[in-house]
């Protein structure tokens, strides 16, 4: 059985399949003997099984927020409202460790 | 961002030619799909716990990734969607790796922005566009244009202080439509979106009335989209001033 995410990376990859309707993806995958769990995600969006087989690897969304808040450690740099000048652009890179 | 589709050929090299990958993304199979380019792939999520302070987490992991700078390493922080929009540590380890005198900058992504003008349809250039974190409506006073798009990010956290939370409620919904009632009708249409994250998804895209913000289902990664409630206000004065110059100088370019 071909692998899962290598199979996800070739639709996202490919014009004619990224989309394709779900029957035409569901069809594709199942010449590519995907697992069901891949066709069926792709047939009906049910994503249930797919999270069976891969493990069911949860994750938060990452960096949700950049508003101020209370925090427990209060970080006078960090908390200040007021715009910071932006970054200087790339340094020399002679001027540099690496 | 999605899988297979939204990763630059720049942004893999990188990774591929790292020493060690640190990883904060908001999917667990694109996780698995980052450590197929890499052998040493850490993700950043465990940092995450119940109730903690975001901002302590996102200190937490600009200390780690500056450890393996630290130690001569070529480290690669890889961020859901594009690493610079709605992230905190990635520009601070930056500034932190520079003003240490080491090398780095960072590699633009696809994000959510992008992909919604996509997917709905929106050209920002066409009336102007406004963003803002929801909470920031609410906590400062703000100047929102009715005249032009408004993009409102992490509306299901309105109103956190902790940045503990992962959402917040009906309650404080209430208050954002409240807020934006002011300058939009109760019946106004906005649009709720998320972009997709496996290839075999499709974007997420509901309508609904702003009186109804804050009783719809609405997760962190879910953005929401006002469209123009006003038309363009021709502005009589400068257009006169301008037509004066016009008259001035001709319609030519000038040298």
């Amino acid at each position: 059985m071909p692998d899962t995410i290598e199979l996800l990376e070739a639709i996202g990859k490919d014009a004619s399949l990224r989309h394709a309707s779900a029957d035409e993806l569901a069809a594709a995958l199942g010449e590519a003997q995907a697992s069901e769990a891949l066709i069926t995600a792709a047939a009906t969006g049910d994503k249930e099984q797919l999270a069976v087989e891969l493990g069911h690897r949860q994750c938060d969304p990452p960096q949700v927020s950049q508003g101020p808040g209370h925090e427990e450690e209060p970080d006078q740099e960090d908390g200040d409202d007021t715009p910071q000048r932006s970054p200087a652009p790339d340094r020399d890179p002679s001027s540099t460790k690496r | 961002m999605t899988l297979g589709s939204h990763l630059t050929p720049l942004a893999r090299s990188h990774i591929e030619q790292a020493d060690v990958v640190f990883a904060a993304l908001s999917n667990g199979v694109v996780e698995m799909w980052l450590e197929r380019m890499h052998p040493d792939v850490r993700s950043l999520q465990p940092y995450y716990k119940p109730g903690k302070s975001r901002m302590k987490t996102y200190r937490e992991w600009v200390q780690v990734m500056m450890t393996e700078v630290r130690a001569g390493k070529r480290v690669c922080g890889v961020f859901y969607g594009h690493p610079g929009i709605f992230a905190w540590s990635p520009h601070k380890v930056i500034e932190v790796a520079r003003a240490e005198g080491f090398e780095a900058h960072m590699e633009p992504g696809i994000s959510a922005e992008d992909c919604l003008y996509a997917d709905l349809g929106i050209d920002p250039g066409r009336f102007g566009c406004q963003h803002f974190e929801a909470s920031q409506l609410l906590f400062y006073e703000r100047r929102i244009d009715p005249a032009g798009y408004l993009v409102l990010w992490q509306v299901a956290l309105t109103g956190d202080w902790s940045l503990g939370r992962l959402e917040t409620g009906p309650a404080y919904r209430q208050v954002l439509v409240e807020l934006l009632n002011r300058d939009y009708p109760l019946d106004h249409e906005l649009i709720i979106y998320r972009g997709a994250t496996l290839p075999i998804e499709k974007p997420c895209v509901r309508r609904i009335a702003l009186r109804d913000l804050p009783h719809v289902p609405l997760t962190a990664e879910e953005t929401v989209v006002l469209p123009p409630a006003t038309p363009l206000k021709p502005n009589s004065v400068i257009r006169d001033r301008l037509n004066a110059l016009d008259k001035l100088y001709g319609t030519s370019t000038l040298a």
